[in-house]
């Protein structure tokens, strides 16, 4: 089954080239659209589960080997017929080191090449003799697919979560009328994405992500006529084109180092270089700086974040599929697939932690501040990427992963009912016009809140598995030192998180109904935003005033004033229900119009087109963590076998410690038994990796192998030591401190546990308290913290700064350049053609009385003597001209073979 | 390089429907006629372009020469008017002096080539023979394993699409700035054939001809 | 001249007549690179022929089509003899024909338009009326 793989892709880009290029032409309803997108995704889902069932359960299950489908082929075919390449290993020696045994392999293949091909292709044009190269390798780039524990959980996520959200969209986007473009778009997403992850090599990953980023920006600008949506799409696009680049100067690297794009190769190749410890900063790091700088582009990362909050101006489908689920997580999703190349740097796996942990705690701290529903979501989006980003870089790449997954999930849902929540309030985004809409949305609400507790990381909830995963990592790691200052920023974010979490589900769900009131007085929109700002000053003004009022007097007052504006609260009902009816889905023009109008408008339940995937998701963000669960639940091992992730996704990642690639767990949960069966694992590296630590009494610490198996070698190496696998000490380690103090490896886990639920309750109460119990609260910190507050609000000012250091500075640049351009290019065209001129008179008085003058004297002269020869041969008939090129050619012919063909007239 | 068997009878077969073509080409009354036959001159070198192994040219000459050129012809043929040389009306040729010089020169030319080729391929046979039959043999079969040891792939690939894989990477790799210079080439042809075509009317209304004032 | 012809018809009359029938009757069996460069010279011969001797402008262009695709022929036949003698990647005779079809392209798009235009001003495209370049 896993022969098809290939099919995945195809069926998304065949569903997306119907709608787009038929979908206008034929007038396709918006029924056949959504059938035609949601049945090509809902295939490549189906496809994508077999395939992954077939290749991990299956009776030819390859797990946890890569399956590529050129090797036996299923598919696949030279897409770019490169060349000898020439390599740069051994050119900047002293920069790295060279094995022997490296350069001998490299002379051989150059040697295979030269046979090969008879004629290398520099030789084609030249026809040079072929000469074999010193050190070179056949770059042949390949197009086919690869199946591997990394690609399928990504296939599995982006057609799964990918479908909810297609079924989603066909009820959101109900009566826009570029329906079709905007399932060809997604539907174009879909395969670009799956390009990226299924690709066995980086030319492949390359084509997806810049796919993707195309795609992002067609349907971050999906409503153009809107500026904010054309600016939000040019910038996005603009600051992956810097990420981009980035990415590209690492494949360069890659090609030019190990003469190959493929990643089986490349990583193979990757694995024999020595480790750089912190503080060297050779090829590897270079290579991993390229890489990262990508991927911080792609998956909005500090600095190059400020994409993705702009990026929200796109349709919520939208935000919850590429700026959410998928395509943000494309970096992550490189860095795990290259880290290989991450891992030989300590520096860089440093600044990848570094830069995670601040991102999390930057974009957390911005997203307390903000109101517009979607701008809240898309700030702790890039927090969650942050908190990926920092366990890649503690080197737990595949918890990592397993946060993208449940990140998938309860940020897809998220969004969805954020997405949900604005179509039912008409296309009102700002948190301050809504509250209370529990009442009116309850399905929405109770999946919302699933979301909530996951993302907040509430015990049983998808998130809390991976976030606590993560923060443990970040503690207990020594492949970086300072793990627990990070594990401290991860913590203290993840308060915040659930504090912020906790203020939207607060002012979008619960306390009072702010939409009756904003819009009872009509249109005027300024006035109103701040609706909410100046009720909670009123009421704070109120409580200070007379202390002892109820709290719900505002409330009264408010229902007063509505009721005194609009003449009456029965008539305030039933012009409600009117604009009800006049909303509902099922009518579709009176829909179209709705969408932008703000009159008075009381929210409803979106359609089941609408909910089920809301269902769905739900259910996945409270059940989606258990496949992760954590060891210190499971007596010290992670159960389950390959159903568990964190086996499953085990061997993709590089041990810098035994440098080998992990072995994997077998089928059986926590059997080391597979490992004998591994031809490359070698018994003492396996004694390493798994060796029980000689302190630990703890059950089996030994099968609890995490993605950081170094933990554990190190441990066993010297109880409680903090020397990485880089060779150096990395200083203070939180994790063994409190395991020495516990006495216990498992205990431990428990007190970083308990302490990251304890975190997610105090951020959830205090949110409870600012915007439930005391909703005078925020205001009152607000003033109190006046400088944090704005400094958040104003989300940093770093708009403004990039703004000011780099986008002005383009426009002077470019102005500057007019300003040579108009000024000096043209100028000196302008000059030299009046120089010219004013030469050109001297020289044309010069030329009539002088040069004419002799001329027409001599010709005179001449014309009378030979003028009628040269009239008569000059006959202005183009034949003759020709006839006279022909004579010219025979007499050439005769010049070179005179002396044949005076022999062919003499008879030789 | 020799041909053999089938293809010895195609050789000669499309070789001659070449020459006649081409001869009918240059001694057809109407115009029309001639571009009919200068199509069948063009296709049946295609024809041997094929038995030369170069089928993606023998394409391009299908395609471009017969698809696109002569159609131009065929329209420009229909937008001047050669109704008098179809009716007879006018002489076919030059003045007489003129054709009997050029035909003179003509086989003079023909007959020069036609031995400088003898003598010129005596000399690539003597090189030819410099090698040993063991290394013509070795060539071969190079070519034949090259042929065979095509790796299989779903979308399918042969010695064709190897051989047009390979004119295409020459095309881009070694002879890029030619390419580039190609495309230039034909957008100055594209703007020029539009800049001639105009008429009176059209020149004037881009500035570029004063138009007489018609009355 | 008259000796030329002679010995034309005497090197036709050794060649058939003393021994040499095999060679010939080869030469038609298997052609080699030889008739391919002969076919393709009596090609441009033709082609010349045309452009001397013909009044209408659009059948010299005709002529001048044939003298290119003469020259296309050569440089395939040449193509295919160096990769059957050795130099099995040898496409560059390929490439330049492709760069000769272009300018053929080219060249018939501006003659044309060149023809239109001349036909506008002199009605007529007969080259032996067409005399402006002599003043």
């Amino acid at each position: 089954m896993h022969r098809l793989i290939w099919l995945i892709p195809l069926l998304p880009l065949a569903g997306a080239a119907v709608n787009g290029l038929l979908g206008r032409r034929l007038r396709f309803s918006e029924t056949v659209v959504g059938a035609i997108a949601v049945s090509s995704v809902a295939l490549a889902f189906l496809l994508g589960v077999a395939a992954v069932y077939s290749y991990g359960f299956g009776s030819h299950a390859q797990w946890p080997a890569a399956y590529v489908t050129s090797q036996d082929g299923a598919f696949g075919y030279q897409w770019i017929p490169g060349g000898a390449t020439e390599l740069t290993q051994g050119r900047r020696e002293g920069a790295y080191h060279i094995t022997p045994a490296a350069r001998a392999e490299a002379e051989e293949r150059a040697r295979e090449i030269a046979t090969e091909t008879g004629t290398p292709p520099g030789a084609v044009l030249t026809g040079a003799q072929p000469e074999p190269r010193v050190l070179g390798a056949l770059l042949d780039v390949e197009w086919s697919y690869q199946l591997d524990p990394l690609s399928s959980i990504f296939i599995l996520v982006i057609t799964g979560v990918g479908l909810c959200i297609f079924v989603f969209a066909t009820g959101y986007m109900h009566g826009d009328a570029g329906f079709y473009r905007f399932f060809a778009y997604l539907g174009l997403f879909m395969f670009m994405m799956l390009i990226l992850v299924m690709g066995s090599n980086f030319m492949m990953m390359f084509v997806g992500w810049e796919g993707v980023g195309l795609c992002s920006y067609l349907l971050i600008g999906y409503y153009f006529d809107r500026k904010e949506a054309g600016d939000a799409s040019r910038k996005a696009f603009i600051t992956n084109r810097v990420g981009d680049f980035g990415f590209a100067l690492a494949v360069f690297g890659i090609i030019a180092t190990f003469g190959s794009t493929q990643y089986t190769t490349v990583m193979a190749a990757a694995s024999g270089y020595p480790v750089e410890p912190l503080g060297q900063f050779g090829l590897m790091s270079w290579l991993a700086l390229g890489l990262f700088v990508g991927a911080c582009g792609k998956s909005a990362q500090i600095p190059l974040y400020v994409w993705l909050p702009d990026a929200m101006a796109g349709p919520t489908p939208v935000s919850a599929l590429i700026h959410a689920a998928t395509m943000v997580t494309a970096g992550l999703y490189m860095l795990t697939r290259t880290n290989v190349i991450f891992q030989h740097s300590q520096t860089m796996m440093l600044v990848v932690a570094v830069v995670g942990a601040l991102t999390a705690l930057f974009a957390a701290t911005i997203g307390i501040t903000q109101n517009d529903i979607k701008k809240v979501l898309a700030y702790s989006t890039v927090s969650q990427l942050g908190f990926m980003f920092l366990a890649c870089g503690t080197g737990a790449f595949v918890i990592g992963i397993f946060h993208v997954m449940t990140h998938a999930f309860f940020k897809a849902l998220m969004f969805l009912g954020a997405g949900s929540v604005i179509h039912g309030m008409h296309h009102e985004q700002d948190m301050r016009r809504m509250g209370g809409l529990k009442r009116y949305m309850p399905k929405t609400y109770w999946t919302f809140l699933a979301g909530w507790l996951a993302i907040c990381g509430i015990i049983p909830f998808s998130g809390f598995w991976s976030k606590d995963e993560i923060l443990w990592n970040a503690a207990s790691t020594t492949l970086i030192p300072y793990g627990w200052l990070l594990w401290a920023v991860g913590t203290f974010t993840a308060a915040l998180t659930a504090f912020y979490m906790t203020r939207l589900v607060a002012m979008t769900f619960w306390g009072k109904e702010r939409f009756l009131e904003v819009h009872a007085g009509g249109q005027a929109d300024e006035a109103h935003a701040h609706a909410y700002d100046e009720d909670v000053k009123q009421h704070h003004a109120r409580t200070e005033s007379a202390g002892d009022r109820p709290h719900h007097a505002p409330d009264e007052r408010v229902g007063i004033a509505h009721i005194e504006e609009t003449g009456g609260g029965s008539h305030v009902d039933a012009r409600g229900r009117d604009l009800h009816d006049l909303h509902d889905p099922h009518d579709k023009l009176a829909h179209a119009h709705g969408g932008h109008g703000h009159g008075s408008v009381v929210p409803h339940e979106s359609p089941p087109s609408m909910w089920i995937p809301l269902a769905v998701l739900a259910v996945l963000a409270v059940v989606g963590g258990f496949v992760g669960i954590s060891p210190a639940f499971t007596g010290g091992a992670h159960v389950g076998g390959r159903m568990n992730i964190v086996n499953w996704l085990e061997p993709v990642v590089w041990n810098p410690s035994t440098k080998q690639f992990n072995a994997p767990h077998g089928a059986g949960g926590g059997e080391h038994a597979a490992n004998a069966g591994d031809p490359h694992a070698e018994p003492n590296a396996i004694a390493q990796n798994h060796g029980a630590p000689a302190a630990s009494t703890q059950a089996t610490p030994a099968a609890h192998s995490d993605a950081a198996p170094a933990t554990h070698a190190a441990t066993g190496a010297d109880a409680g030591g903090h020397s990485s696998p880089y060779g150096n000490d990395t200083g203070f380690n939180l994790a063994h401190a409190a395991e020495s103090s516990l006495g216990g490896h498992t205990a431990a886990e428990w007190l970083f546990i308990i302490i990251s639920l304890l975190a997610a309750g105090i951020g959830m109460l205090l949110g409870w308290l600012f915007y439930v119990k005391r909703p005078h609260l925020p205001d009152l910190w607000a003033a109190r913290l006046g400088a944090l507050y704005r400094a958040s609000y104003n989300k940093y000012w770093v708009d403004e700064l990039y703004g000011l250091l780099f986008t002005r500075r383009t426009m002077d640049a470019a102005r500057g350049i007019y300003a040579v351009d108009s000024k000096g290019i043209d100028g000196a065209v302008n000059g030299s053609a009046a120089l010219t001129r004013r030469i050109s008179r001297y020289t044309g008085n010069f030329d009539r009385r002088i040069v004419d003058g002799a001329v027409n004297g001599i010709a005179g002269f001449i014309g009378r003597l030979v003028s009628p020869l040269l009239r008569a041969a000059q006959t202005g008939l183009t034949a003759n001209y020709a006839l006279v090129m022909v004579l010219g050619l025979v007499v050439a012919v005769v010049f070179f073979f005179s002396g044949d063909i005076l022999g062919l007239v003499r008879g030789r | 390089m020799t041909l053999s068997g089938w293809e010895a009878a195609f050789f000669w077969v499309f070789a001659i429907a070449a020459l006649v073509a081409a001869l009918l080409t240059i001694l057809a009354h109407n115009a029309v006629h001639s571009a009919l036959f200068l199509i069948s001159t063009l296709v049946s070198v295609a024809a041997l372009f094929v038995l030369l192994g170069a089928e993606f040219i023998a394409g391009v000459q299908i395609l471009v020469y017969v698809g696109g050129v002569m159609v131009l012809f065929l329209f420009v043929i229909m937008l001047v008017n050669v109704g008098a040389e179809e009716r007879g009306g006018e002489t076919l040729f030059n003045r007489p002096a003129q054709v009997a010089t050029s035909a003179v020169f003509l086989v003079l030319l023909s007959l020069g080539f036609i031995y400088a080729i003898r003598q010129g391929y005596e000399g690539l046979l003597i090189r030819d023979n410099l090698i040993t039959p063991e290394q013509r043999a070795e060539v071969a079969n190079r070519r034949r394993a090259q042929q065979q040891n095509l790796r299989p792939a779903a979308t399918g690939t042969s010695r064709l699409s190897e051989d047009t894989q390979l004119v295409g990477a020459s095309l881009y790799r070694f002879a890029a700035l030619p390419f580039e210079i190609a495309s230039v080439l034909l957008l100055v042809a594209i703007i020029g054939s539009v800049m001639l075509a105009r008429t009176a009317r059209q020149e004037a209304a881009t500035g570029d001809l004063e138009l007489k004032d018609e009355g | 001249m008259n000796n030329l012809i002679a010995n034309t018809f005497a090197l036709v009359w050794q060649e058939a007549a003393v021994g040499r029938w095999q060679t010939i009757k080869q030469g038609v069996v298997e052609p080699d690179l030889s008739k391919f460069l002969v076919i393709a010279a009596l090609l441009f011969i033709i082609g010349v022929a045309g452009v001397l001797t013909r009044r209408n402008i659009i059948v010299i262009f005709m002529s001048i089509e044939l003298i290119l695709n003469a020259a296309n022929l050569n440089f395939i036949a040449f193509t295919r003899y160096l990769q059957d003698t050795g130099n099995l990647n040898a496409v560059a005779g390929q490439v330049f024909t492709v760069f000769i079809i272009v300018v053929a392209a080219a060249e018939a798009a501006i003659g044309l338009g060149l023809v239109i235009a001349l036909y506008r001003n002199k009605e007529t495209i007969f080259v032996d009326k067409i005399d402006l370049l002599k003043w």
